[in-house]
């Protein structure tokens, strides 16, 4: 690359000049991203320094205001800290447990593709549904889960009525869903891992475990990187779940931001304050991402 | 944790094999028993993975028995996996009260031709992205990437005002334009389009080749694996929307099977036969493709790039 | 003008429709927006009707469109979630349905007022024929759907609610009546409560605290307390209120009469699976106990040292302010709640008609009539009340959370009264 051939450098040349055919490859993205992402981002941020009520007549502006008002407000801190528990437990539960059972069905049999298959199965079942099944799962009159404890004896849990509980199982079944994804994502990059690397390790005497860490593991560095920066921007929006689970409850135990932000913007139709709690959320997510990819480039770097 | 010890044992195992044995060593009780402790704990792992596996696909076996039963047999007995009373009612409830065949063809239509649309143009931008050079090639990445960092509900408002100045609530261009593009998708596509030899372009351009024929002839058909597998992850995802299709279309006739579904069973209160006969059907269409399809995309994510 | 260019615009998208998958040419009728094509003015109505009763709204509305060739009611149902998320941008833009039933909750008609959607009715209303006749309708719903001096909704349908009971379970407890009053019906819920060794086999009563309709406030208004006064002062804390919520708090955590932390579908599945022997539910609910098998009975609410008293729930039903076709819709409003339409829909759906003038023709009905029994004597939840919404869900609700797990009662009330005053901006 350091040496451009005479042409291209031409090409270079008349660049400042000639329209750039680049653009129009980048064109429809664009356009369908300026106008229905980042026009209402900017929009909503408008909206968030104001008084604002969909289709009032006046919204006054009200500066900084509803800021403020969050800052003092016990419900968004309490929404930030379950939102960012569920985004660390279920982030590090779905990457550690997909890497184990990534490693542990590495080998292509007809059983581990069973398997494979089992676990990757939640994939295709949307949020809401899988928020249905595991409320019902979960009941304590009709569920399956109770059921069966009561069958050896246990009192049932109240897993979605408790304060205490409500909160870690709906990271349990957050995991259940995600698990298979990341678990296949981790087994695509292991089996990228070049044989001779594996053969070369075992010469020098090193055990399956060395072999994981000296080998594997730096292999998948970019898979686990992607993998989790995707489960922390999804875990940072969580909603559907929530809503279909346990609808912010009980006693907001499990209200995550999204959902906070739900209620305010269409429940009791604060706009301009519902818009603030999103402003604040994509700054964090936007921080939270960045500290991540700026951690993995810095390990690149050694 | 179990499976880094069973490693650490297995491990122990192989060493003491490599060494092999002399009747002098004094450590040979430990060997065996290092041994059988690395099979105890190998068939631990695999028992620990299989229950796993058993808990993952449980819930959805329980939820098929469930559509079935008759409340009676619900709750006469909870712990039961499978119905004893069948009853056809759940799922004669879902298609009585929806115009099934019509939903089916609105979610082809929004998941498909979204898909189709949106594998086009984030294959252009992610190409433009990762072979091109232009002034803001850099900015304008991590602002797409930014994007991925906005709640959807965030947004929610501000764009059906515009699909409503534009004339397109209750329309398959409502319902598909907007979510014509991901950032995801141009993110994992501009990773594969980057690990593609530079010299396909050179080769090309020196046939006189301009920047399309490139796209279209060279770096599309070398894509078709991760373009497969980000049609399935975008489809699926599509294919499960459900606030997005609600809000867009207010009328049956235009929603999507999961979401109209979804609405139905939300609704069910105590008819828990016709809720998860609503659950069932929703799922089942992409179970089955997933099904039948799935050895070719654990493949498809091995070549996305994201190794 | 409006809804011609909007039309226009969605013939195109059926032509782009049709291009793109054959058959599809029956989803570009109409919806949303109101039309009129050959003489007849098309009305759309949303509505959330998605349970049980749902046929018989769409009857009526068959109804009206039979006996009024002119005019053409569509009705279109989804869950209240939908209806709350969709309603507020289509009316502000113009580009929603005629007519719409906003929420479950009356309180969430300020909402839509505040923000100029709503027409109001006061043309319309009269006794005459063709008007909507309001000085039938129950005075806590006229007062409730009055603001300012001004009309703005009908009740789309009302309820009450009474005491649902098991009566196998009463039998085998060797209780022959359902509980009269409120000393009856703690003595009852505990004699009913069944639990051996720590688990409760059948709970004395099914009480839910979120996504349901109102229960606590009925036993709390039982008892003489209340939740907000008439100068929207909080009197959660009253010595009444907080003497109640300690009682049914303490059978609920110390006598397991009731489950706790369930929602409305959970309490409803509760009695249903023969797993509680009394619950506190509205007209809709009979249907499904019925099939479910339940030896079911059906009384009015026991009373207290208050007198007798009951929650009353009513759905609101608004014209969009810039609807093309407001006489019609009123016409259709006026209509829906005349008496003829009223005893129709009692008779099919099992409610109380929201009419009291109606004495006699609900009297056939034993069940309809118990409910309608009711009207005079029963309060809307937060009736009037501005702020209702955030009072239920930010504090009202967390409030019976905390108590039913234990916390002080006292401390909790004076807590949510704090709240409360902030809200309404009560300076008591």
């Amino acid at each position: 690359m350091a040496t451009l051939n005479p042409s291209s450098r031409a090409a270079g040349g008349r660049r400042r000049w000639r329209f750039n055919t680049a653009y129009l490859f980048v064109a429809p993205s664009v356009v369908l991203i300026a106008v229905f992402i980042a026009e209402p981002i900017v929009q909503s941020g408008w909206m968030s320094l104001h008084n604002w009520t969909i289709g009032g007549s006046d919204n006054p502006f009200t500066g900084l205001a509803n800021y403020r008002a969050l800052w003092h407000d016990s419900r968004f801190w309490n929404a930030l800290r379950v939102t960012v528990i569920y985004t660390g437990a279920v982030t590090v539960g779905q990457v550690g447990l997909g890497l184990a059972i990534a490693s542990r069905l590495r080998r292509t049999t007809w059983f581990s593709s069973l398997l494979r298959t089992a676990y990757f199965f939640p994939f295709v079942a949307s949020l809401v549904v899988v928020g249905i099944v595991w409320k019902f799962l979960l009941d304590p009159q009709v569920g399956l889960v109770d059921g069966w404890l009561g069958g050896l004896g246990f009192s049932a849990p109240q897993w979605l009525q408790s304060t205490s509980l409500a909160l870690p199982t709906v990271i349990a079944v957050g995991i259940w869903k995600n698990v298979g994804f990341t678990m296949i994502v981790l087994l695509a990059g292991m089996q990228q891992v070049p044989a001779d690397l594996y053969e070369a390790a075992m010469l020098d005497g090193a055990g399956p475990w060395r072999r994981f860490t000296a080998v594997t593991l730096p292999a998948l560095r970019p898979a686990l990187l992607f993998t989790t920066l995707i489960a922390t921007i999804t875990g940072l929006q969580l909603f559907d779940l929530v809503f279909a689970m346990t609808g912010g409850g009980p006693v907001f135990s499990t209200e995550s931001i999204v959902m906070y932000l739900y209620e305010k913007g269409f429940v009791e139709f604060q706009m301009g304050y519902a818009s603030a709690i999103a402003w604040v959320l994509f700054v964090v997510i936007l921080a939270v991402s960045a500290v991540q990819l700026r951690v993995a480039r810095n390990r690149d770097g050694d | 944790m179990a499976t880094s010890e069973t490693l650490m044992h297995h491990g122990a195992a192989v060493d003491g094999h490599r060494r092999g044995h002399t009747p002098a060593d004094k450590t040979t009780g430990p060997r065996n028993l290092a041994r059988v402790a690395g099979r105890i704990g190998a068939a631990l792992s695999w028992l620990v993975v299989v229950i796993g596996a058993l808990a993952i696909v449980l819930p959805f076996v329980w939820m098929v028995g469930v559509a079935f039963r008759t409340n009676g047999d619900l709750y006469a007995d909870p712990s039961r996996l499978w119905p004893q009373q069948w009853t056809l009612h759940g799922i004669r409830a879902v298609l009585d009260q929806l115009p099934f065949v019509r939903l089916l063809i609105n979610t082809f239509v929004f998941a498909g031709g979204t898909t189709l649309l949106l594998l086009l143009f984030d294959s252009m931008t992610a190409f433009a992205l990762a072979r091109l050079r232009f002034r803001g090639r850099n900015v304008l990445f991590l602002l797409i990437l930014a994007t991925l960092m906005v709640p959807f509900q965030v947004t929610l408002v501000p764009v059906f005002l515009t699909i409503f100045h534009l004339g397109w609530l209750n329309s398959y261009q409502g319902l598909i334009i907007p979510r014509a593009t991901s950032a995801l998708g141009i993110f994992l596509l501009r990773q594969f389009f980057q690990q593609l030899p530079r010299e396909l372009d050179e080769a090309a351009r020196i046939d006189g080749a301009g920047n399309f024929t490139i796209y279209w002839r060279i770096i599309l058909p070398n894509a078709k694996p991760v373009l497969a597998t980000l049609f399935i992850i975008q489809f699926a995802a599509l294919w499960n929307d459900f606030l997005w299709p609600l809000v867009i279309s207010s009328q049956t006739q235009m929603q999507t099977l999961p979401a109209a579904l979804t609405l139905f069973s939300s609704q069910s209160g105590v008819d828990h036969a016709a809720l998860m006969a609503g659950a069932a059907i929703s799922l089942a269409p992409l179970a089955i493709a997933f099904l039948l399809l799935q050895r070719y995309f654990v493949q498809g994510v091995a070549t996305t790039g994201i190794k | 003008m409006k809804g011609s260019v909007i039309n226009m615009r969605r013939s195109a998208a059926c032509l782009g429709a049709a291009l793109a998958a054959v058959t599809l040419t029956a989803g570009c009728g109409n919806n949303g927006v109101s039309t009129s094509s050959g003489g007849v003015v098309q009305l759309s109505m949303l509505t959330g009707f998605t349970g049980p009763d749902e046929p018989a709204y769409q009857a009526l509305v068959a109804e009206f469109n039979k006996t009024h060739p002119d005019i053409h009611v569509t009705m279109t149902v989804e869950p209240w979630a939908t209806v709350a998320q969709k309603l507020p941008a289509s009316w502000a833009t113009g580009a929603g349905p005629d007519l719409a039933t906003p929420s479950s909750d009356p309180g969430s008609i300020f909402s839509y007022i505040k923000t100029n959607s709503v027409l109001p009715l006061d043309s319309a209303v009269g006794s005459a024929d063709g008007k909507i006749d309001a000085g039938a309708f129950p005075s806590a719903v006229r007062d409730a759907f009055t603001v300012d001096g001004k009309l703005y909704a009908v009740p789309a349908n009302m309820a009450t609610l009474a005491l649902y009971y098991n009566k196998d379970m009463f039998t085998a407890a060797g209780i022959s009546n359902p509980p009269a009053t409120q000393d009856d019906f703690v003595a009852d819920a505990k004699k009913l409560t069944v639990s051996s060794g720590g688990t409760v086999s059948q709970y004395g009563l099914s009480l839910a605290d979120n996504q349901t309709i109102q229960m606590w406030p009925i036993l709390q208004w039982m008892n003489g307390g209340d939740i907000v006064d008439g100068h929207g002062c909080a009197v959660v804390n009253s010595a009444a209120s907080v003497s109640a919520l300690t009682k049914w708090s303490q059978l609920v955590i110390q006598n397991h009469i009731s489950p706790i932390g369930q929602s409305g579908a959970d309490a409803d599945t509760l009695f249903a699976s023969r797993k509680a022997a009394m619950e506190i539910n509205g007209p809709w609910a009979a249907a499904g106990y019925k099939s479910a098998g339940i030896n079911l009975g059906i009384a009015e609410v026991p009373v207290g040292p208050a007198g007798p008293i009951t929650l009353a729930s009513t759905v609101p039903l608004m014209i969009e302010r810039n609807t093309p076709h407001a006489a019609q819709a009123e016409q259709f409003l006026a209509w829906y709640t005349g008496k003829t339409a009223q005893a129709q829909f009692s008779q099919s759906s099992g409610f109380p008609p929201a009419r009291t003038d109606l004495g006699d023709a609900v009297a056939a009905n034993p069940t309809v009539a118990l409910f309608a029994k009711a009207l005079p004597y029963a309060k809307l939840y937060l009736a009037g009340q501005p702020q209702a919404t955030s009072i239920d869900t930010d504090v009202y609700i967390p409030m019976i959370q905390q108590i039913e797990r234990g916390a002080n009662v006292k401390s909790a009330a004076d807590s949510a009264a704090q709240k409360i005053n902030q809200l309404t901006g009560c300076k008591s």
